[in-house]
């Protein structure tokens, strides 16, 4: 039985021109993670709050352990579901102390069994020594992790978590995300997890599911999504990717950069649109090639070069950082992945080598 | 049915879970319960043979309206110019004492203009008046000094006793101002003077709108600073037509006509309300570096030490004079103690009373108010919080006169009976309630109610459990504004109270308009220090009292 089971959930604001939520459906397992990425505005966090019940979907289902909280007919509210929420700003109540903030969803079990429960929590989340202050005297890091704490005291089915880093600093979030991923791994907690921040949700996810304009876009493992989006937008999310314009046959692609001998599952000579990361292409010095440097941007490890085709498209590659070339000099590109390309066409994929993923089949030859 | 009932107040916006119905009914409720005069009223006006129309129109309406206009326009140009000018000066400069000084050009609010219009009424009187028959002293002849009464006096005064809330507004748009705003305007070359009128002046302007309207309704209301200075307005012709001729029907057309001014006002005030943003003191907030004064130091000083002393030091020094003059005179003693029915006590406890009491139904009629306008927002919710700040442009004088007709013909065995003196109390001064409960709900955010939710708590327990507990400042905010206008407030007090029913602000208008000065001032001494308990409070919120955010 799936801990958590959404079917075609709805959700329009009034006076809204779209639906915020529009026909999701999900599915968690019991002790997973499922990170919802998508822009902001997407939707995600609609869901979330369809899910806690701070909304009332228009239509579609929601079950909780096999149970109905929200149908046509049926709409538990929130303090009856057994849903963790942590959230975005924390929202810890100012008025009580940390101890107090933890102990809140455990009203009406007895004194000692909250005290224990509330020693485990602080002792899970490293906060052991500030059990009695009060909210405004931690840092942003402490907060976040009573906030996990207090969420996850009640033993909820489910914990639900809106961009709960975004707070942050950047610094921070990084130390602050693996501590709570390890915790609640810890716990074996099913969880879902929202943010905007594509790195995030790789890290984070045991799964991944991109939403855009209130749908599911696609769902998966964070390594299928990154190496075989289903759809143009997905490949645009998860690691910028330039897109070259190409003529697909059955027999491979024709490019401005030369030829890609993917398979493409057309019938007939079609436009087609390849996926291609920075670290998808390469190039080399030469007078008579197809493209010149029009930036170079020096990340340290390694630099990125955008380069500019004849036909006015825009690439990027990465160069070893001792690799200084300079801007204006032309150049030849040439498409250097060694593994099959996402290639859509409309926005629909027609070919992103996901045999050769699953199977670990031998690559067909590439350039 | 409740579903539809809910949608239909989410019907324009979004984001929310459909309103308690129970929310919603409370919150209409209180907005019937204010609507119910200022109806009357106009139902009253509209009632009106025409002969009482027709009599008003041609003789004493347009005059009317040109002497209120008049006193209007005067004392909100005075109370800007003054208000803005004390804020710079202790806020933007090296004002000596301006530490002090700060808190003392707030505390005249705490004196209700009547107060002290008796005070320098009694100073400046042309004809034994205590300036000019010591001046006459020294110089052994009549010397013509300027006289508090009229349209000069009454704008003088007014102006000395309303400066405050201007003040107030723009002291703390100063002192949330940006700093780095001024220095962009300087590194774009500007002068400072420039600076002042291209850019600080126009980033305060919301906040000097909201003061300026808020005296100008004040000056609507008015009735004992007026009466006493012999200025005819609205509010003291409605008074003489209410307690002196009993001519009900033109008291309503007057009152209507005046309603309809004080809304005008109050509907640009509530625009510009709309237009203030929540400016929020970043982290990177730093004060705006301090003007030096050089060798104007003292004469600002000096400005600023006429203004504390013509609106506080003075009234305050003269009424503990007085008292403690009443104090050593037995026979005055006695008179003070025996005064009323059932003596000095009487009139402290009624008028602390009536006025808690106030606050706390104001307050609590505020709360779903707020709750439904800042938790559920729709344009029906908005406008019942617009509307039930209706009150401020209710003068007391109207109020009384609605209340009293009402009540007459509703309500009989409520008549005369201290109880329509705190409704009425109540209906005037439920707007700053409802500000003080919404800007509190609005710095609270929604996501603490949302945990407490998901937490295991019901909608009520939420209310009671963190809502309330964060809210519970800015309600105390509330009931003290209300406290203290209810405590202050006299047309209505004199026209609704039971007879024999005295409270502090009755006994000193009717021991002043007898003359007794000396016998009323232990009273108006009382009044103002109770009216000053409740301002520090509010004061020290504001943050007026420290110096720690501005050194």
């Amino acid at each position: 039985m799936n801990t958590l089971d959404i079917q075609h959930l709805s959700k329009r604001f009034a006076n809204a021109r779209f639906a915020a939520v529009n026909d999701i459906s999900l599915a968690l397992k019991n002790g997973e993670i499922l990170a919802l990425v998508g822009p902001s505005g997407c939707g995600k966090t609609t869901t979330l709050r369809l899910v806690a019940g701070l909304e009332r979907p228009d239509a579609g289902e929601i079950h909780l352990n096999g149970r109905v909280v929200a149908s046509d007919t049926v709409f538990v509210p929130p303090e009856q579901r057994g849903v963790g929420l942590v959230f975005q700003d924390h929202a810890l109540f100012p008025h009580l102390t940390v101890s107090e903030n933890i102990a809140f969803g455990l009203r009406g079990r007895k004194s000692a069994e909250i005290r224990t429960t509330v020693n485990e929590m602080l002792e899970l989340v490293g906060l052991t020594g500030l059990a009695s202050r009060y909210p405004h005297a931690l840092s942003g890091g402490e907060r976040q992790r009573v906030a996990l704490a207090r969420a996850l005291a009640p033993r909820p089915v489910l914990v639900l978590m809106d961009e709960p880093f975004s707070s942050l600093d950047a610094d921070l979030r990084g130390a602050v995300r693996e501590q709570v991923r390890s915790i609640l791994k810890a716990m074996q907690a099913t969880v879902i997890f929202v943010t905007h921040d594509q790195e995030e949700a790789l890290y984070m996810g045991d799964r991944l599911a991109l939403i855009n304009q209130g749908r599911v876009e696609q769902i998966g493992a964070p390594e299928e999504i990154f190496h075989t989006p289903a759809t143009r937008f997905v490949a645009e999310f998860m690691g910028a990717s330039d897109f070259l314009r190409g003529e697909a046959i059955p027999e491979g692609i024709r490019t401005e950069v030369g030829w890609l001998p993917q398979p493409a599952f057309v019938s007939q000579p079609v436009q087609v649109e390849i996926a291609l990361r920075a670290d998808d292409v390469d190039f080399e010095l030469s007078e008579t090639g197809n493209a010149v440097i029009v930036e170079r941007f020096f990340r340290g490890a390694f630099n990125v070069y955008r380069l500019r085709l004849d036909s006015g498209q825009v690439l990027h590659a990465f160069k070893e950082h001792t690799q200084i070339l300079p801007v204006g000099a032309r150049v030849r590109a040439y498409i250097s992945a060694g593994h099959p390309l996402a290639v859509f066409q409309n926005g629909q994929v027609v070919s992103n080598g996901a045999d050769y993923y699953k199977k670990g089949a031998e690559p067909a030859p590439f350039l | 049915m409740q579903r539809t009932l809910a949608y239909w107040f989410v019907a324009s916006t979004g984001r929310k879970s459909p309103t308690s119905p129970w929310l919603a009914i409370a919150a209409g409720l209180t907005a019937l319960f204010v609507a119910i005069p200022l109806v009357y009223i106009f139902f009253r006006a509209a009632g009106a043979e025409p002969a009482a129309w027709q009599r008003l129109l041609q003789a004493r309406l347009w005059q009317l309206l040109g002497n209120t206009l008049l006193l209007v326009v005067a004392v909100t140009c005075g109370a800007l110019v003054t208000g803005v000018s004390m804020a710079w000066l202790t806020e933007r400069t090296d004002l000596p004492g301006r530490n002090v000084l700060r808190a003392m050009l707030a505390l005249p609010l705490a004196i209700p203009a009547y107060i002290g219009g008796i005070v320098h009424l009694a100073l400046l009187r042309p004809r034994g008046g205590l300036i000019p028959l010591a001046l006459e002293e020294i110089i052994g002849r009549p010397v013509a000094t300027p006289s508090p009464l009229g349209f000069w006096g009454a704008a003088f005064i007014l102006t000395l006793f309303t400066y405050p809330y201007v003040y107030l507004l723009s002291g703390a748009a100063f002192r949330s101002l940006h700093a780095s705003l001024e220095e962009a305007a300087r590194s774009l070359g500007r002068t400072p003077w420039q600076t002042f009128w291209q850019v600080t002046l126009p980033a305060l302007r919301p906040g000097l709108m909201a003061g300026a309207l808020l005296v100008a309704l004040d000056i609507l209301a008015e009735y004992g600073t007026v009466a006493l200075l012999r200025y005819e307005t609205f509010s003291s012709a409605i008074f003489v037509q209410l307690a002196g001729r009993y001519d009900r029907s033109a008291a309503s057309v007057l009152s209507a006509v005046l309603v309809i001014l004080a809304i005008l006002i109050l509907w640009a005030e509530l625009r510009v309300q709309g237009q203030r943003r929540f400016t929020q003191i970043e982290s990177n907030w730093r004060p705006a570096i301090r003007i030096t004064l050089g060798k104007w130091r003292w004469s600002a000083f000096l400005l600023v030490a006429s203004v504390v002393s013509a609106s506080l030091l003075v009234p305050l020094g003269v009424l503990i004079g007085w008292s403690l003059q009443a104090f050593a005179d037995p026979q005055t003693l006695e008179a003070v103690f025996r005064a009323g029915s059932r003596g000095f006590g009487s009139f402290v406890w009624n008028s602390l009373w009536t006025s808690l009491l106030a606050a706390l139904l104001a307050t609590a009629l505020s709360l779903p108010v707020a709750l439904l306008s800042v938790r559920y927002p729709s344009r029906i919710s908005r406008f019942i919080a617009r509307f039930c700040q209706v009150g401020y442009a209710l003068p007391g004088v109207v109020i009384a006169l609605s209340l009293v007709l009402l009540i007459n013909r509703t309500l009989p065995f409520l008549y005369a009976t201290p109880l329509v003196v705190v409704l009425a109390y109540v209906l005037r001064h439920m707007p700053q309630a409802v500000r003080s409960s919404e800007s509190a709900l609005n710095q609270l955010s929604p996501s603490l109610e949302e945990a407490a939710r998901t937490l295991g708590r019901t909608p009520l327990q939420t209310l009671f459990q963190v809502t309330l507990p964060l809210i519970l400042p800015g309600l105390l905010a509330g009931a003290a504004l209300v406290f203290l206008t209810s405590l202050k407030e006299l047309p209505a007090t004199l026209l609704l109270r039971p007879p024999g029913f005295d409270t502090l602000a009755v006994r000193v208008w009717v021991w002043a308009g007898e003359g007794f000065y000396v016998q009323a001032a232990p009273a108006a001494l009382i009044l103002v220090l109770a009216a000053a308990l409740p301002l520090s409070f509010l004061l020290r919120q504001e943050q007026i009292f420290s110096d720690s955010s501005i050194s």
